[in-house]
């Protein structure tokens, strides 16, 4: 069980992560998702002890983090990003390090040791030195470190990254297995991994959090709406007209003018069978007739998104006149085209206010 | 305590696991291999005042000695926690149930005892001597008392350098800068009049301190400042550790 309350970290003016509270229970397996920047990596860091927040506090199964670390960490197993071992070390060697380093003593290292190793799928490489694995070995070697004290708390940062699909896929269900009988925190910015992983999200953006919720309920806090895509064979014109009429249908589009029609509808009804018996009736030639819903990637594009745009219009009112003047002064004198011409237009007068 | 016996284990492996510190050793043996040679040929020579003994003369009564000194002890301890910040093995360091303290004194027992091991060869030079003449062993043995004790505040010097950086040849420029202040002790002693600031100078004096323990002077104030002077430079290094958080 992880409680993070408030979590606040500023590095000089600039503020990383800003408020973050959210809890793991126990047993559950929480994903955090971001774009690249926005937190993870600093509240991560928070939750493991590394980075000391500025403001905040973290329970690990109700251990304070800062009252009594050691107790706290013990608790926890941690594989940072990127993954980084002493590589002229073997791998056993480096397992056995890791144990003690966590205070167990040399017999229960020995007694944790083949265990983690038949796991993580090392036992055919614990002899080898560390600096000639690959990366999807020194990933498992981390994730074996991590567990081998048997904390009931396991937080990996971005565990995945930088490996080949059938490493991912070997690690993701490594992860998986792990995650039934522990408290999983996992970081990432690769959306299947949290719908195939996890049983909630959190969503962090520029240092907030934007959302919090298992997919499911995110995909249906993205859209209320759900879509409906039809191929006509040689649809007739006044097929956008005949499909908004039905109810439930929101807006009917037809990209392109092709065959292909959309339809945007409330997502509280199926409107595939009416569709189809529309088209039934109209006499159109249904090639296709499928339903989008809302995916995990439009719930991320529109939290995430719409926070950039707001960012930019308020960086725009600061930080135009400087882009302005620039193009400005380079598009006058190379093609002067009316965008370029506009700007400095816009720059003198900037600089008379 | 488990944690710093593990830190000390592997930073003492990764010693003999790395190619600097063979080659360090080897640099060491040639040029202390090489003063014991001027030593003796310099003690056969009937002109020479003859009052000194080989080993004597061999503890610091030689500027080799603190060249040597000078220059290995950053070798040796530049990597102790730059390498960690800078391979990123200082993340999975820090988050294990071990403090700062622990981290820094089980790294600095690691170097002391890799220093130690280098001057183990130098024994072989005594056995030599003894073969040949009587040998008073109450001032060897505090000649290298001396070389410990003076290794021992070198090398938490080196570790406090070691840990502002995550470049290694930072960490080994600032420790040899450090070093040379220690060092420039002797000179500036000569130079300053004030009696208080000489006798202050004088008690840090490491020339001097060498000089007396060469001789068989064991003077317990040397210990002591030696011992606090390591626990100081320790307790910095671990604060810089722990201060290395916020920034």
């Amino acid at each position: 069980m992880i409680e993070a309350k408030d979590l606040t970290r500023r590095y000089g003016d600039f503020t990383a992560v800003r408020d973050v509270s959210f809890t793991v229970a126990d047993g559950e397996i929480l994903g955090i998702l971001g774009p690249n920047g926005a937190g993870k990596t600093t509240t991560i860091r928070m939750i493991t002890g590394f980075l000391p927040p500025s403001a905040g506090q973290v329970m690990v199964n109700g251990h304070n983090l800062v009252d009594d670390p050691d107790r706290a960490k013990r608790e926890l197993g941690y594989l940072p990003e990127n993954v980084a071992l002493y590589n002229e070390m073997r791998v056993h060697e480096y397992l056995a390090f890791r144990g003690r380093l966590q205070g167990m003593k040399r017999s229960a290292v020995g007694e944790a040791m083949d265990e983690v190793l038949r796991r993580c799928l090392l036992s055919e490489v614990s002899g080898q030195i560390i600096g000639t694995l690959s990366k999807g070995f020194r990933q498992r070697v981390g994730l074996a470190a991590s567990i081998l004290h048997g904390p009931r708390v396991l937080v990996l940062d971005e565990p995945t990254v930088g490996l080949d699909p059938k490493q991912i896929i070997a690690i993701r269900e490594l992860i998986r297995e792990l995650g039934q009988d522990r408290t999983l925190l996992l970081s990432t910015h690769i959306l299947p991994e949290v719908e195939q992983l996890c049983d909630r999200v959190l969503i962090i953006d520029r240092g907030r959090l934007v959302a919090d919720g298992t997919p499911s309920e995110l995909r249906q806090q993205a859209s209320g709406q759900s879509r409906l895509r039809l191929e006509i064979k040689q649809a007739p014109g006044n097929v956008l007209e005949v499909l908004s009429q039905l109810p439930g249908v929101v807006e009917a589009q037809r990209p392109g003018d092709g065959d292909l029609v959309q339809l945007t509808c409330r997502s509280d009804e199926d409107l595939r069978e009416v569709a189809f018996r529309t088209a039934v009736e109209q006499g159109w030639v249904l090639l296709e007739l499928s339903e989008k819903k809302a995916s995990l990637e439009d719930v991320f594009v529109r939290l995430t998104g719409r926070h950039q745009t707001e960012e930019n219009a308020i960086d725009g009112d600061e930080g135009g006149d400087e882009d302005g003047a620039l193009d400005g002064d380079e598009g006058g004198a190379l093609n002067g085209d009316e965008s370029s011409r506009g700007e400095s237009d816009d720059t003198p007068g900037e600089e008379v206010r | 305590m488990s944690g710093m016996l593990a830190i000390f284990e592997r930073e003492l492996r990764a010693y003999f696991f790395s190619a600097m510190a063979w080659v360090v050793l080897a640099f060491l043996l040639l040029i202390n291999g090489y003063v014991f040679a001027i030593i003796l040929s310099f003690l056969n020579d009937p002109m020479s005042p003859g009052s000194a003994t080989p080993m004597r003369l061999f503890f610091g009564d030689t500027f080799f000695f603190w060249l040597v000194l000078i220059f290995i002890v950053p070798v040796l301890t530049m990597r102790l926690l730059s390498e960690e910040r800078k391979s990123g093995t200082i993340e999975s360091l820090m988050t294990a149930p071990v403090s700062e303290v622990q981290v820094v004194v089980g790294k600095y027992l690691a170097a002391l005892a890799f220093y130690t091991f280098l001057w183990l060869p130098t024994l072989v030079y005594v056995l030599l001597v003894a073969q040949h003449s009587s040998v008073d062993w109450g001032p060897i043995a505090s000649g290298y008392l001396g070389i410990f004790g003076i290794g021992s505040v070198f090398i938490a010097v080196g570790l406090f350098g070691s840990s502002f950086t995550k470049n290694q040849i930072v960490a080994a420029v600032v420790t040899f800068a450090m070093l040379m202040f220690f060092f420039a002790i002797y000179f500036i002693d000569s130079l300053v009049t004030t009696q208080v600031i000489k006798d202050i100078l004088s008690y840090m004096n490491l020339l001097q301190h060498m000089e007396e323990l060469g001789k068989g002077i064991v003077d317990s104030r040397r210990l002591v400042y030696y011992l606090s002077t390591s626990v100081l430079f320790l307790f910095l290094s671990s604060r810089v550790l722990a201060a290395k958080k916020w920034s």
